[in-house]
C-alpha cells in the first residue's frame, strides 16, 4: 500500500479533478433556477392552479434591482402543479427561499392540509414559510402592485412580520404550526386573511369611526396604528390588510375572528410587548381618545378539570402607559409617566375581557378548538379526558381576569 | 586518504601541491626560527593582516630550532591547532585556515585567520517586528552563535559541531541547553545529521529535508526562525536548533503547528492585544483556506445557506459570465497565484508594471468584461491576504485551499466537512520526535495552553511547556504524562 | 511499564462528542412514532442501560488493570477470545449500517438539492477506512477537538428552538403506555450501545482515583442533553414530531432572528455534522480492530478495507431495501444489539474478580 501511495494519491486527484471539470453529472446551475419567494394556491376547475412568484435578478449598468415574475402551473397535486411551473419556464423550482404561501378562497371547503402537506413534507421547502388565505383568488393577489416593494410577496411579508413577535395585529402562522393544531388533539388551527385595500378606501376607513372593536358602556376600542401598509399618496396602488383571521376545523374553514378578536387572540399566546391599545372612553365633557403602550404583559392560562366541569383561567396582567392622548389638555407633560385615569383603567379591562370572553364563543359558535382547550385537558387535566373531551368547548367555563397598571 | 605528513617539508610540500592546484591558493616560504617553513592559505578567505601580526612576526622574532614540542609556543594566535595528516591539512586550508608546515617536524600548526565576508546584522525580511529586536541571522555561523551567546550566558547552552556534506564540508552546530532539552532527541538529531549522505549542503532546507521523519508529509515538522530572541526561547523552552553555515534560517526541533502562529511581537505587546492578533491570525487562515471553497459549494449545491438578499446579489453578479462558479473561482486562484509567483521574482524595478497589470487589467478589466464576477474577485482577493497573516504556513494553506475548491467543487459542503475531518485525523496522528503537532490541544496539555489561542502574562507562561518534553512533564506531576 | 493509550480526559470527551451527536438525526421521529410525547422516557431507559454498563465496567477498571482482550484470552482463551470478538466485529459493522444510511439520506435531502448522483458521500469512506487505519489513541486525541464542535453546535441549536419550545408538551408524563415506551426503547437499541465502546477502553487507559466520577459525570452531561433535545424536539413540534425525519435541519429555524438574517442555524448543523463523520466512523474503527484481531492480517490495511468496502456496497447498492432493512434492525437485530452492548460487557465483571483472586492468591 505505501509503495503504491503516489500512484493511489494520482488516481484520486485525477478523479476529483475529472469531478471538478465535468459538470458534477448533471448539477442545475443557479442561474438557471428559478428562486420563488412566494406560492399561490387555488382550485380551478378541480385542478390545483399553483401559481409562483420569482424574484428575477436584473443587473443594470447603475444598479441592481429584482424584479418579479409570475408563472401559473395546473396539476392534480400541488407537487406535480410546481413541476408544470418548471416546465412551462425551463426553470427549476427552487422552493428553499419561499417563505410565504397563500391560499385562494377557493380551497376553503376543502381539507387544506391536503395542499399543505407536500410543503409541510419536503425539506426543499421551509417550514417556517408563512401561510395566510386570501380574499379571493390567491393569484389575484400575488399580482396586486404595492408601493410598499416591487415584490407583492415582499410587501406581503411586511405586514405579517412588522414588529415580530410584538405586534398584536396579524395572528401570523406558519406551516409547521398550522399542521401542529391539524394533526393534535385539537385539529384546530388558524391563519390571517389577506385582503386588498385600494388607497382611497383606506383613507375613508381611516377618517371614520375605526368602529372595528367591540362597543363597550362608554367607550370603544379600535385597532392600533392599522394593519394596512401604506402612506403614499398614488392612487390605485394597493395595500394589504391582515387584521382578521380565519379558522380551520380539520382544515375547512369554519369561522372568522375580527379585527378586535385577533387583537385579543394574539394577547394570549405571543409576547405583546411594546404593542399599543387604542381605547375612547368618555371623560367629564368629551370622549378621551388614548393610545396605551404596553410596557409589560403576563398572560397566565391554566386549565383545571374536575367532576364538576372544565374551567379556563385566563390572567392577563398588563402594565401600560399612556404614549398619546387626544385632549383639551395642553400640559406638556400630560403624556409622559402620567398615572392611568381610573376610569380608563376599568374601561380597558373591559373591553380586553370582552373580547377574550368573544373568543371562547367563537370557539363553541364554530366548534373551532384553536384556544387548544382539549389539547389542555389532555395534558393537564388527563384524568377527566375521557369523559370530557367530546364536549368540552360547550364546557368550558372561562374565568377571565384582566389587570391594567400604569405608572404609580 | 589519511597519510601522515613528513618530516621534510620538500616531500609535504609536493605532497600538497596535488591537491591544491586552484591559483587562489597560496604557498609562502616562512623562516621559523633556524628552519624553513610553508605556509599554505586561500588567498581571498584570509586576513591578511592577522597572518602577519600572529604567525610572519613571531616567526621572524623566533631565533631558536622549532621542535615538535616548541612550535606551538612561537606564535601569538589563541586558536592553533596541530595537524598530523594531509587529510585534515586540506580541510583546514579549504575552510579558510592558514596552514605552517616547517623543515624536520612532521606535524604541521593551523591557524584561525578566515575572514569571509559576512553580510551586517539586519531584520530579516520575513519577520517585522513592530516592537523588539531587529537583529537576524546572517549567512556565518561564528556571527549567528555570538548572537545566541550575547542573549544566553549560561553553562547550560551546548553546541555541538558537526561537518556535512562531502564537497561542502558544511559546518552544521547543534545547539540546546543541557537539563531543558531531551538529550535522547539531540542524539538522535546528532545521528541523522551525521549519516546524511550529500555532495553539498547549501541551505538549512536540505538539512531540514534529511532530518524529517515523516520525508514525504505536507506539513512543516521542522520548525524555523531567523531572529535570535525567537530562537533563545525555543531553545530555553526545551528545543534543539540546528544552526547551519551559509544559510540566515535557523531549524528548531521539535516543532508544533501552533508556534507559526506566535508572533514575537506577542510576547513585547501586552496579553489582550497579543490575544486578539493570534485569534485573527487563527480565523485568517480558516478564512483564506476555506473561503472560496464554502462560496463555490454553496452556491452550487447548497443555495439555502446564503441570505436571500445576498443571493440575489451573486446572481446578479454573475449574469453573463461565461464559466460556472467552480471553473470562475478556480480560473481567479490561479491568475492570483501566477501574479503571487511572478511577483517574488520579478526585478524590482519593474514592480509597478506588474501592480498595474495584476490590479487594474486583471481585475478591475476582467470584471467589466464579464469574465469573472466581482464577489469572486473578491473572495480571492480576501482569501490571498487572510494567507499572509501567518506567511511560515503560506505554502501549505495555498495548497489546501486549492484542494479544498477542487473537493467542493466536485462534491460540495459535505466533502469539505469529510476532507476537513480526514485532515484532522493525519494531524492528530502526526508526531516529530514525540512531539505531537496539535499540542497542546490534541492531546490537551492544560498547561501549555497559557501561550496557544490566548497569551497569558508572563509570569503565568513562566513554566516551561510539557508538549515538548514527556519526560519532563512526567517529573513535574504523574497526570501530565500525555498521550 | 505498561503504555496507555488514551486518557481519562479523552473518555470523557468522547462521551461527550460521540454519543449525543448520532442521536440527533433520526431517532427522534423514529422514537416519537411510537412513544409520541414519551420518547424522552425512552431515550432515557437506553441511556441508563448504557450508564448502568459503564459503571460495571469502571468497577473492572477499578480492580484490574488488563484490557477487555487480555481478559479474554485469560478466560477463554486465544480461540475462545477470537470468538467474542468476531462476535464484536459483526456487531460494530451492523451497528455502523443504519447511522451511516441515515446519514447519507441526511446529508442528501438537508443539504443537496439538486445533486442526482450519490458521489458525494463516498469521501466517508474513505475517512472511514483512514481513521480504522490509526491506532486506538487516535480516537483519543480527536475527542480532544471534536468535543468542542459538538458542544457549540448543541449551544447555538439548542439556544435558538428554546424559544419556540413548548415544554409542556411532554405532558402527561407516561401516557403512551408502558410497553410503547420500552417498544420504542428497543427499536432505537441501534442507536445507543455506547458500553460496547467503553468496553474495548478498559486496560488502554490508567485508572486513577476520581475517574470513575469523572467518566460518570461526563457520561450524565451527555444524557442530560440528549433527553433534553429529545424534550425539546417534541416542544418544538408536537403532533407532527413523527415527520421530522431530520430534527437537526428543522429544530432551530422558527425563531425570529433566523427571519431576518438567514439561516445561520446552518453552522451550529454542519458543526454537528462534523462530529458525526466521526461518531460514524467510531464502529467501522472498531470492526476493523476486531477482524483484524481475529484473522491476524499480514497488512494493516487490509481489515479496515474489508469492513469499509462492505459499508460502501451496501449502502450505495441495497437503497431500494432501505425500508425492509429497517425493519429487520428495528425488530430482529435490536435484541443482537442490546446483548452485545450491555450483557455481555457484564461477563468481565465476573473474569475480573477471577483475576482479582487470583493476583490475591
Amino acid at each position: 500500500m505505501k509503495k503504491h501511495r503516489i500512484l493511489w494519491i494520482i488516481i484520486l486527484f485525477a478523479f476529483a479533478t475529472v469531478l471538478f471539470f465535468s459538470n458534477d453529472f448533471g448539477l442545475i446551475d443557479v442561474e438557471k433556477e428559478a428562486i420563488i419567494t412566494a406560492v399561490a394556491i387555488d382550485n380551478e376547475d378541480g385542478k390545483y392552479s399553483v401559481t409562483v412568484q420569482i424574484a428575477v435578478p436584473e443587473a443594470t449598468s447603475t444598479s441592481a434591482q429584482n424584479t418579479k415574475t409570475q408563472i401559473t402551473g395546473k396539476g392534480d397535486t400541488i407537487g406535480g402543479a410546481i413541476k408544470n411551473t418548471g416546465d412551462v419556464s425551463g426553470w427549476f423550482p427552487q422552493l428553499a427561499f419561499c417563505n410565504l404561501i397563500i391560499i385562494g378562497n377557493s380551497l376553503c371547503s376543502t381539507d387544506i392540509i391536503k395542499v399543505l402537506d407536500f410543503f409541510a413534507k419536503t425539506l426543499r421547502v421551509q417550514d417556517s414559510a408563512q401561510i395566510v388565505l386570501a380574499d379571493n383568488s390567491a393569484r389575484e393577489l400575488l399580482e396586486k402592485t404595492t408601493p410598499l416593494d416591487n415584490i407583492s410577496s415582499f410587501a406581503i411579508q411586511k405586514i405579517l412580520f412588522k414588529n415580530p413577535g410584538f405586534d398584536t395585529d396579524v395572528a401570523t402562522n406558519d406551516i409547521k404550526t398550522f399542521c401542529a393544531g391539524y394533526y393534535d388533539l385539537s385539529g384546530s388551527s388558524f391563519m390571517p386573511i389577506v385582503k386588498v385595500l385600494d388607497f382611497n378606501a383606506k383613507q375613508e376607513n381611516s377618517n371614520g369611526s375605526s368602529s372595528q372593536g367591540q362597543q363597550g358602556s362608554n367607550g370603544q376600542q379600535s385597532s392600533s396604528d392599522g394593519s394596512s401598509g401604506g402612506g403614499s399618496e398614488d392612487k390605485g396602488k394597493n395595500f394589504f390588510d391582515a387584521s382578521t383571521t380565519a379558522l380551520f376545523l380539520k382544515g375547512i374553514k369554519v369561522g372568522e375572528l375580527n379585527e378586535a378578536q385577533t387583537h385579543a387572540f394574539n394577547f394570549l399566546w405571543r409576547n405583546v410587548k411594546g404593542t399599543t391599545l387604542s381605547v375612547n372612553y368618555s371623560g367629564a365633557n368629551e370622549i378621551e381618545r388614548y393610545l396605551l403602550k404596553v410596557l409589560r404583559c403576563n398572560t397566565k392560562t391554566k386549565l383545571k378539570a374536575d367532576d364538576k366541569g372544565i374551567k379556563m383561567k385566563v390572567e392577563v396582567d398588563i402594565y401600560c402607559k399612556i404614549a398619546d392622548h387626544n385632549s383639551g389638555d395642553h400640559n406638556a407633560n400630560l403624556s409622559n409617566n402620567k398615572p392611568l385615569p381610573n376610569d380608563l383603567i376599568e374601561q380597558t379591562e373591559n373591553i380586553l375581557k370582552n373580547n377574550f370572553n368573544d373568543l371562547f364563543k367563537v370557539s363553541k359558535q364554530t366548534n373551532c378548538d384553536f384556544l387548544q382547550i382539549r389539547q389542555r385537558l389532555y395534558r393537564f387535566g388527563h384524568k377527566y379526558y375521557e369523559r370530557y373531551q367530546k364536549d368540552c368547548l360547550d364546557l368550558v367555563k372561562p374565568e377571565i381576569s384582566v389587570r391594567i397598571s400604569g405608572q404609580k | 586518504m589519511l597519510m601522515n605528513l613528513f618530516s621534510s617539508l620538500q616531500k609535504n610540500t609536493e605532497k600538497i601541491k596535488e591537491f591544491l592546484t586552484s591559483s587562489d591558493v597560496a604557498f609562502t616560504s616562512v623562516k621559523v626560527g633556524k628552519a624553513k617553513g610553508l605556509l599554505i592559505f586561500i588567498k581571498d578567505v584570509v586576513d591578511k593582516n592577522t597572518i602577519g601580526d600572529l604567525v610572519l612576526r613571531p616567526a621572524e622574532k623566533f631565533k631558536g630550532k622549532p621542535t615538535k614540542s616548541n612550535l606551538l609556543t612561537i606564535f601569538l594566535s589563541p586558536e592553533l591547532k596541530t595537524v598530523s595528516d594531509f587529510d585534515t591539512a586540506l580541510e583546514e586550508v579549504l575552510s579558510g585556515n592558514a596552514v605552517l608546515m616547517v623543515n624536520g617536524i612532521d606535524i604541521a600548526v593551523s591557524f584561525e585567520v578566515k575572514k569571509f565576508n559576512d553580510r551586517a546584522v539586519t531584520e530579516p525580511p520575513t519577520s517585522v517586528a513592530i516592537k523588539g529586536p531587529r537583529e537576524g541571522f546572517v549567512e556565518s555561523i561564528t556571527v549567528n552563535v555570538s548572537l545566541i551567546r550575547r542573549r544566553i550566558k549560561s553553562t547550560a547552552l551546548q553546541f555541538e559541531q558537526l561537518s556535512v556534506g562531502k564537497h561542502s564540508k558544511t559546518t552544521v552546530a547543534l545547539c540546546y541547553m543541557k537539563g531543558f532539552a531531551d538529550k535522547k532527541l539531540v542524539n538522535k538529531l546528532k545521528r541523522r545529521i551525521e549519516a546524511i549522505d550529500i555532495d553539498a549542503i547549501i541551505d538549512s532546507s536540505y538539512v531540514s529535508k534529511f532530518v524529517s521523519e515523516h520525508k514525504k508529509s505536507l506539513f512543516k515538522q521542522i520548525g524555523n526562525t531567523e531572529k535570535p530572541d525567537v530562537l533563545v526561547s525555543r531553545i530555553i523552552e526545551g528545543r534543539v536548533a540546528i544552526i547551519v553555515d551559509g544559510s540566515p534560517i535557523v531549524l528548531t526541533v521539535p516543532y508544533l503547528l501552533i508556534e507559526d502562529f506566535q508572533s514575537p511581537g506577542d510576547y513585547y505587546a501586552s496579553p489582550y492585544s497579543a490575544t486578539t492578533a493570534r485569534i485573527i491570525r487563527i480565523l485568517s487562515v480558516t478564512l483564506s483556506v476555506l473561503l472560496p471553497a464554502v462560496f463555490v459549494a454553496a452556491e452550487l449545491f447548497h443555495l439555502q445557506l446564503i441570505p436571500l438578499s445576498f443571493l440575489l446579489t451573486i446572481v446578479n453578479s454573475i449574469q453573463g459570465i461565461p464559466l460556472s462558479p467552480s471553473y470562475e473561482m478556480f480560473f481567479t486562484l490561479m491568475i492570483f497565484e501566477i501574479l503571487n509567483e511572478a511577483s517574488v521574482r520579478m526585478p524590482k524595478y519593474v514592480g509597478m508594471v506588474v501592480s498595474i497589470v495584476g490590479g487594474l487589467v486583471l481585475g478591475e478589466t476582467a470584471v467589466n468584461a464579464g469574465i469573472i464576477s466581482p464577489p469572486a474577485l473578491m473572495i480571492i482577493a480576501l482569501s490571498g491576504i487572510c494567507l499572509y497573516t501567518v506567511p511560515e504556513l503560506e505554502q501549505i494553506f495555498s495548497f489546501l485551499r486549492f484542494l479544498m475548491l477542487i473537493i467542493a467543487g466536485s462534491l460540495g459542503g459535505y466533502g469539505i466537512i469529510v476532507a476537513f475531518a480526514i485532515l484532522l485525523t493525519y494531524l492528530v496522528s502526526f508526531e516529530s520526535y514525540g512531539a505531537p503537532l496539535l499540542a497542546p490541544f490534541s492531546p490537551l496539555v492544560k498547561n501549555d495552553l497559557k501561550d496557544g489561542f490566548y497569551r497569558s502574562f508572563l509570569k503565568e507562561t513562566s513554566s516551561l511547556p510539557f508538549s515538548l518534553n514527556k519526560r519532563r512533564a512526567n517529573k513535574r506531576t504523574a497526570k501530565e504524562n500525555f498521550i | 511499564m505498561k503504555t496507555y493509550q488514551l486518557k481519562t480526559r479523552q473518555i470523557c470527551f468522547f462521551f461527550l462528542a460521540f454519543t449525543v451527536v448520532n442521536k440527533l438525526f433520526t431517532l427522534p421521529s423514529l422514537t416519537t412514532s411510537l412513544a409520541k410525547e414519551d420518547l424522552w422516557i425512552s431515550s432515557l431507559i437506553n441511556l441508563t442501560l448504557d450508564f448502568l454498563t459503564i459503571f460495571a465496567l469502571l468497577i473492572v477498571c477499578k480492580r484490574q488493570n488488563l484490557s477487555f482482550l487480555e481478559l479474554l484470552e485469560k478466560s477463554f482463551g486465544k480461540m475462545g477470545a477470537k470468538i467474542v470478538i468476531f462476535l464484536y466485529a459483526l456487531y460494530f459493522l451492523l451497528k455502523a449500517y443504519m447511522p451511516i444510511n441515515e446519514q447519507k439520506s441526511f446529508v442528501e435531502l438537508a443539504l443537496y438539492i439538486n445533486l442526482t448522483t450519490d458521489i458525494y458521500f463516498l469521501p466517508f469512506f474513505a475517512l472511514a477506512f483512514f481513521l480504522a487505519l490509526k491506532p486506538l489513541k487516535t480516537i483519543g486525541r480527536i475527542s480532544d477537538i471534536v468535543w468542542l464542535f459538538t458542544v457549540i453546535g448543541l449551544t447555538l441549536l439548542i439556544t435558538l428552538s428554546i424559544s419556540n419550545t413548548d415544554f409542556y408538551a411532554v405532558l402527561p408524563i407516561g401516557a403512551s403506555g408502558v410497553k410503547k415506551i420500552f417498544s420504542a426503547s428497543y427499536v432505537g437499541a441501534n442507536w445507543y450501545g455506547e458500553g460496547a465502546y467503553f468496553l474495548f477502553f478498559i486496560g488502554n487507559f490508567k485508572f486513577g482515583k476520581k475517574d470513575g466520577a469523572k467518566i460518570l459525570s461526563c457520561y450524565a452531561v451527555g444524557v442530560f442533553i440528549v433527553t433534553a433535545f429529545m424534550i425539546i424536539f417534541y416542544g418544538v413540534f408536537t403532533s407532527i414530531a413523527f415527520r421530522q425525519s431530520f430534527a437537526l435541519t428543522e429544530i432551530a429555524k422558527y425563531t425570529t432572528v433566523i427571519n431576518n438574517i438567514g439561516r445561520f442555524d446552518y453552522v451550529g448543523i454542519l458543526m454537528l455534522l462534523f462530529s458525526n463523520v466521526f461518531a460514524l466512523s467510531i464502529p467501522v474503527f472498531f470492526s476493523a480492530k476486531c477482524l483484524d484481531y481475529v484473522f491476524n492480517f499480514n497488512k494493516k490495511w487490509i481489515a479496515p478495507l474489508i469492513v469499509t468496502a462492505i459499508l460502501l456496497l451496501t449502502t450505495m447498492y441495497l437503497n431500494e431495501f432501505y425500508a425492509t432493512l429497517q425493519k429487520v434492525f428495528s425488530l430482529y437485530l435490536s435484541a443482537f444489539f442490546l446483548i452485545m452492548a450491555n450483557v455481555l460487557p457484564l461477563i468481565t465483571l465476573f473474569f475480573s474478580r477471577k483475576e482479582k483472586k487470583n493476583e490475591k492468591a
